[in-house]
């Protein structure tokens, strides 16, 4: 893959964090050009870490409000484990959202939500259990994919999820046996003859199945256990010798007891197609939907080489493709469709807008947050199925399927909500930061650099000067650029006075509400 | 194994979101408070903002204080014979002809020395405090924003429906109107062209041919198509008429208000257009130099009086002459006396200028008193308050209940009369609204107030549902003479219509308001 040598300006810059945050400041952008694009790149990279959910709703009858409830039991009584769990949904979801926001400047979380899509996964019926599964996905997130591969096929909720915890010799289920081969690992091809899909065929499924047998989950809701866990269970485990198909040259799996799937998945991975699959769902997730033969050819191909030379370790993968000419190619910017996710992040992150009040009002503002994604059509780990979001493989529309005039009311109403005052938990109101955005710009005085600025920040590409001076005399209410200055530097005078503050958040809320709404702002 | 949502899950059911999940729970309570009366539902009112601070002593002229004007503004004031006289005290501007024309037709009015109290010359806090209706630095809600939530409950969520097809409000051009601002949405919808209502686009889109120009090509699409008030809009405009040979084309305000002609005619229910005329803030060269009749401020003057009159032309051939009334305004006039730069700097009150058949008396309050020296940064003092004007515009034109207009503004309102001249009952003298309790804001989020007028009395104040079951009691306490104002904290509650009851030895009083 031919490396990027072109010029490294704030536009570059932007794209890079853009495709790679869920959302960076004007000032994030400033840093990324001062590092250079290997220093840039280099930084996203960098681990971040993250605290446990707490608890915050009174449903939970176990820990106190203000504790975490991963390694908690759940109470016998089963109303209040009931109660209990829902309360801890509410937690965690409140805490994905949370972890969105204010996530620091880096991968792990867009890799996290890109192996949460990979793998479809969504409620197991125990929150510790989804907690757990997350928590893994975080770990290799920017790991061992191989690895990665083979702690899902014995995690515990994706044992629930797929029915690998029922899953035995005596009555083998092939629903996680399916789904590995077509959706985690080599994907599936054209339908060569009945049964047989190019990259595996119904044989390799029912022989997968047969591999993964033996795995059981205890202690789920489970009032003394305080951790969901699975066990491998020899009794319950097919010991035949398992043939494969002649995609994979008739190999065969000889019993190998609780580390058979391990020594399966080694298989798989030897397949061509394996890292192939997998770096093409990278590159419709990071660069853009249209696998043209020529990326296929020039692009993919690289990807997939390299996986396979570091072992299916993803980070020099990525390094290779965020340092290439061909990711800061003009063409490929502003071409995916931002999802709900992104576009709500986008919306807060780049003002470095977080909700911090009490416990119960923060975490309530990060559930609604998280509700509203769900409605804009992207409930975070609740996936429509085991294949993830239409939107990232379905043919031809991809990201076009966040749009639809339903969604788009929703995206206008998420705008019109964050750019007001009005929406508050307990009196702690939740709205963009608009002021801080404005003073982190460059030159927060100058209306046109103000606009300027903003279009760096949340659009893709340039607009028309006619356009930004559209946007400019929304700011300036049509007056004089002059009178922008003179009011922001009263404000600048007496910052915390609200006779100055006021008018200057409501122009900013003005002109915010008004980009969100514009097309260029819903694509990255 | 069936996916399931973290918010499907059964324990999660009780989750509220914001307005997004139940939009706006308003029960019907007391609904004869907010019916809107029949006769004020073909009621159009024109708002034309004035952007940059219009300087009022260059529109209307105190034509009895000529000497005095010319001891503060000689090198921009219009020669006294020049200026076209409306009674022997007031005169406009000579460009104004089209609206001397109106005076003299029983068609304007002309309102003296509006402000408020505290003026600030800050163009953004001013025109806030003018859009907003209100003097709290916290009020972000529009005067027309609050009247819509009053009397349209549920908005966003339940419109456009079969009742009300139709935006409540159109702003002209491309941005909505914080007039307009409800609690929960605009009630404003921005058109620059009726005839092509469909697109809501701020500015135009086109696909170069990249995957970025196809995506915004495809999004840009299906943002039309959530307009669904474009088609309605169109419509009404295609259906439309517009029968004056008055309007200039190159006039931009000619050009929109004949497309509001065009609208109204048509038959759209729209209550409220906004129209913004750029270019007040004259700081120097308000006049030409060689002439001081023309220049800047001239031209206009004469552009909203030539667009006014034709519009009122326009009005009076299609029959619609009842149904239109307008009000200029603009965030502050400007000071009493000119700079050296041939220009005037921001001053405090100036005049608004009400349009229509409907009005009721030409001249509204006395003319401002010009002093013979000049002042350092004098500007013209208030004598009406510009909320006064909103309210009695509410309730001449719309007829809005008293009890309700009073709960939108935070002063006891006075009421002038402004807008009866089309109908039996012409009032004389202002009304001083009856010194009810009222609660303020309302509705609202968490914190009001309660103010109400006391005698020596122990007064207990019940919270009561709609219901009429009694919640809590709210306060008690021996009171003297006077106006109390209680501040009362509400955010427990659930959404919904309450009650205060006022109860004492003398008195037992309701008063209403909800809770969102």
């Amino acid at each position: 893959m031919t490396p990027y040598t072109g010029p490294w300006t704030s536009a570059e810059a932007a794209h890079l964090l853009r495709r790679c945050t869920f959302g960076a400041s004007f000032q994030d952008i400033q840093n990324a050009v001062g590092a250079g694009m290997l220093g840039a790149v280099n930084q996203l990279f960098l681990a971040s870490s993250i605290d446990e959910p707490l608890a915050y709703d009174v449903g939970e009858q176990i820990v106190p409000l203000g504790q975490t409830w991963v390694s908690a039991v759940y109470p016998t009584n089963t109303s209040a484990n009931q109660q209990t769990e829902g309360a801890r949904m509410k937690s965690l979801a409140a805490w994905l959202a949370k972890n969105l926001n204010q996530e620091s400047l880096s991968l792990t979380e867009k890799m996290l939500f890109f192996w949460q899509n990979h793998f479809g996964v969504s409620t197991s019926g125990d929150a510790r259990a989804m907690y757990q599964y997350l928590q893994l996905l975080r770990q290799h997130a920017l790991g061992n994919v191989k690895q990665l591969v083979k702690d899902v096929t014995i995690d515990p909720c994706m044992l629930l999820f797929l029915n690998g915890n029922t899953n035995t010799v005596f009555s083998p289920n092939e629903n996680y046996g399916r789904e590995l081969l077509e959706l985690f690992t080599v994907g599936k091809g054209a339908q060569l003859a009945a049964g047989d899909y190019s990259t595996f065929t119904e044989q390799d499924v029912a022989a997968a199945a047969k591999i993964c047998t033996g795995y059981i989950v205890q202690g789920v809701r489970s009032d003394t256990q305080t951790q969901v866990s699975s066990q491998f269970t020899p009794v319950l485990h097919d010991t035949s010798t398992k043939t494969l198909s002649y995609h994979f040259a008739n190999q065969t799996i000889s019993a190998a007891g609780a580390l058979e799937y391990a020594n399966y998945i080694d298989v798989v991975f030897n397949q061509a197609d394996t890292a192939l699959y997998i770096c093409r769902k990278l590159y419709r997730y990071f660069v853009n939907h249209d696998i043209t033969s020529w990326v296929e050819q020039n692009i993919i191909a690289d990807m997939a080489q390299t996986f396979v030379a570091n072992n299916f370790e993803i980070s020099p993968v990525l390094t290779e493709l965020f340092t290439s000419a061909h990711f800061f190619d003009i063409s490929v910017r502003g071409a995916i469709i931002r999802s709900p996710l992104e576009t709500l992040c986008a919306m807060l992150n780049t003002s470095n807008t977080t909700a911090n009040f009490d416990l119960q009002s923060t975490y309530q503002i990060y559930l609604s947050m998280y509700g509203l994604a769900d409605q804009m059509g992207q409930g975070y780990a609740a996936p429509p199925s085991v294949a993830g979001w239409t939107s990232y493989y379905q043919a031809p529309a991809f990201y076009r399927l966040w749009i639809n005039s339903t969604y788009i009311k929703k995206r206008f109403d998420v705008a019109n909500l964050l750019t007001s005052n009005f929406y508050n938990v307990n009196g702690n109101v939740f709205k963009i930061k608009v002021v801080d955005f404005l003073n982190g710009l460059s030159a927060p005085a100058s209306a046109p650099q103000v606009i300027d600025d903003l279009c760096l920040v949340l659009f893709p590409k340039d607009i028309p000067a006619a356009d930004k001076l559209a946007i400019k005399s929304i700011l300036t209410n049509s007056l004089p650029d002059f009178e922008w200055t003179l009011q922001y530097n009263e404000y600048l005078a007496d910052p915390t006075n609200p006779v100055f503050y006021n008018p200057v958040e409501l122009r900013m809320q003005a002109v915010l509400n008004v980009m969100f709404k514009m097309p260029q702002f819903h694509v990255c | 194994m069936k996916r399931r949502s973290f918010l499907k899950n059964g324990a999660l059911a009780s989750l509220s979101l914001p307005f997004v999940q139940n939009g706006f729970s308003m029960q019907a309570i007391a609904k004869q408070l907010f019916d809107v009366p029949k006769s004020a539902e073909d009621k159009v009112l024109i708002l034309i903002r004035m952007n940059g601070g219009n300087d009022g002593l260059n529109m209307v002229f105190p034509r009895d204080q000529y000497a005095e004007l010319v001891v503060q503004r000689s090198n921009i004031l219009v020669p006294e014979n020049q200026i076209l006289p409306l009674t022997t005290e007031v005169g406009l501007h000579p460009k104004m002809t089209g609206m001397q024309t109106m005076f003299n037709e029983g068609k304007l009015s002309v309102i003296q020395n509006v402000g408020y109290p505290e003026p600030n010359r800050s163009h953004f806090r001013s025109m806030d405090i003018w859009t907003t209706g209100a003097l709290d630095i916290n009020q972000t809600s529009g005067w027309l924003g609050r009247y819509f939530d009053s009397a349209y409950p549920n908005f966003p969520d339940a419109y456009p429906n079969v009742d009300y097809p139709d935006p409540f409000a159109i702003s002209m051009g491309s941005e909505v109107s914080t007039t307009c601002q409800g609690l929960m949405g605009n009630f404003s919808h921005a058109v620059s062209d009726p005839f092509n209502a469909t697109n809501l686009l701020l500015t135009s889109v086109t696909n170069d041919g990249t995957y970025y120009g196809g995506q915004i090509e495809y999004i840009s699409t299906l943002i039309n198509q959530t307009n669904e008030y474009g088609q309605q809009i169109s419509s009404a405009a295609a259906a439309g008429n517009s029968l004056s040979n008055l309007y200039d084309p190159l006039n931009p305000l000619a050009v929109q208000l004949k497309y509001i002609a065009q609208m109204i005619s048509g038959g759209l229910k729209t209550k409220v257009y906004i129209l913004n005329v750029n270019g007040f803030d004259t700081h120097d060269a308000q006049v030409d130099q060689n002439d001081v009749k023309e220049g800047v401020h001239a031209n206009l003057l004469k552009r909203i009086s030539d667009a006014v009159r034709a519009f009122q032309n326009d009005l009076q051939l299609l029959g619609l002459e009842q149904r239109v009334a307008g009000l200029t305004f603009s965030e502050f006039g400007r000071q009493i006396a000119s700079n050296g730069s041939m220009g005037t700097d921001h001053g405090d009150a100036a005049p608004l200028l009400m349009f229509g058949s409907c009005i009721s008396n030409g001249i509204i309050g006395a003319n401002p008193q010009i002093p013979n020296q000049v002042n350092n940064q004098a500007g013209l003092p208030m004598n009406i308050d510009f909320r006064d004007i909103y309210a009695s515009i509410l309730k001449d034109w719309f007829e809005v209940d008293q009890q309700v207009i009073q709960s939108l503004f935070e002063q006891n309102i006075t009421y002038y009369d402004l807008l009866q001249g089309c109908t039996n009952s012409v009032s004389e003298k202002p009304i001083i609204a009856q010194q009810k309790p009222l609660v303020f804001p309302n509705p609202s989020l968490g914190q009001h107030q309660l103010k109400f007028m006391s005698g020596q009395e122990y007064l207990e104040v019940f919270l009561i549902d709609q219901n009429g079951k009694v919640l809590q009691k709210s306060f008690e306490g021996q009171l003297n003479n006077g106006q109390q104002i209680l501040s009362l904290e509400i955010h427990t509650l659930k959404a919904g219509a309450y009650y205060y009851l006022l109860k004492s030895g003398s008195r037992q009083e309701l008063v209403s308001f909800q809770k969102l």
